[in-house]
């Protein structure tokens, strides 16, 4: 079941990766988070509605995100900036919108993306859900999905 | 040259848009903010093809399409959106789109897509 739903979001960040950015993704072992503590200081969320409900975070650092910010926009952003965090919105949406196309049994739709900057912040997810961490290395640094989504 | 009427209420996205038709020899662009200020700036005419998000305060992009052609039948409009599943494809289809991108996509993608109706490199 839990299989079911990280599939659309393995492919999906492997697909905004190579399209978008140019870069490949190396997925590693998919975990069951224990507590809510912050992944990387760069988090992107987005909440799911439909049959199922649900979140999905993508957390970054900063130097991540700001090389994403780059790749999109053209320009090196200097710090954390508005572009920064729109760039990293936009990827969010990229992410949970292809995977959310791959789960067309639970009509999803999307939220508007919010972004969090700090290492303090710490993305609750819907009770019951069981959020799932996928970790993934590329060239431009480590990331993570993490999806929790109860039907 | 084409001149490009360019709809998504992200800045973001549109600058990633841009920078893809620019890479297609297209630098004639108009940006819109929303799906109202598309419909005022398609109405004064002059485009040759219109670009547009789905999901977009004030009009949506199927209420842009549809506005459009109320009075337009010819101009091409290719929606590029998240929105993937086959019934909001056929939505669009319906309300009058002429070809349809999903996100994430290439700058070749875009060219596929846009070349079928306009001049691109």
């Amino acid at each position: 079941m839990i299989a079911d739903y990280i599939n659309p979001f393995l492919l999906s960040t492997a697909s905004v990766f190579e399209q978008m950015l140019n870069t490949q993704v190396e997925r590693g072992q998919p975990y069951i988070r224990k507590a809510f503590e912050p992944q990387f200081e760069v988090t992107g969320i987005i909440g799911l509605t439909g049959k199922a409900t649900g979140t999905v975070a993508f957390s970054l650092s900063r130097e991540t995100a700001m090389k994403i910010t780059e790749i999109l926009l053209g320009e090196r952003p200097n710090e954390m900036n508005p572009h920064v965090v729109d760039a990293i919105g936009e990827v969010t949406n990229m992410i949970a919108g292809a995977a959310k196309a791959r789960l067309a049994e639970l009509e999803l739709s999307l939220g508007l993306p919010t972004v969090l900057i700090g290492s303090s912040a710490c993305v609750a997810f819907p009770s019951r859900a069981t959020p799932i961490s996928i970790p993934f290395d590329s060239a431009l640094g480590k990331l993570v999905v993490e999806v929790g989504i109860v039907q | 040259m084409s001149r490009i009427l360019l709809a998504d209420d992200s800045g973001t996205m549109r600058t990633i848009i841009r920078r893809s038709l620019e890479a297609l020899g297209v630098t004639d662009i108009v940006e819109a903010a929303d799906g109202n200020q598309a419909t005022q700036l398609f109405a004064a005419g002059g485009f040759d093809a219109v670009i547009t998000d789905w999901n977009m305060p004030g009009k949506t992009g199927i209420e842009v399409v549809r506005t459009i052609r109320q009075t337009d039948k010819t101009t091409p409009i290719v929606m590029i959106t998240t929105e993937a599943e086959k019934t909001r494809v056929l939505e669009a289809i319906q309300a009058g789109v002429n070809d349809y991108l999903v996100k994430p996509f290439t700058t070749d993608n875009l060219r596929e897509k846009l070349g079928r109706f306009t001049p691109v490199a």
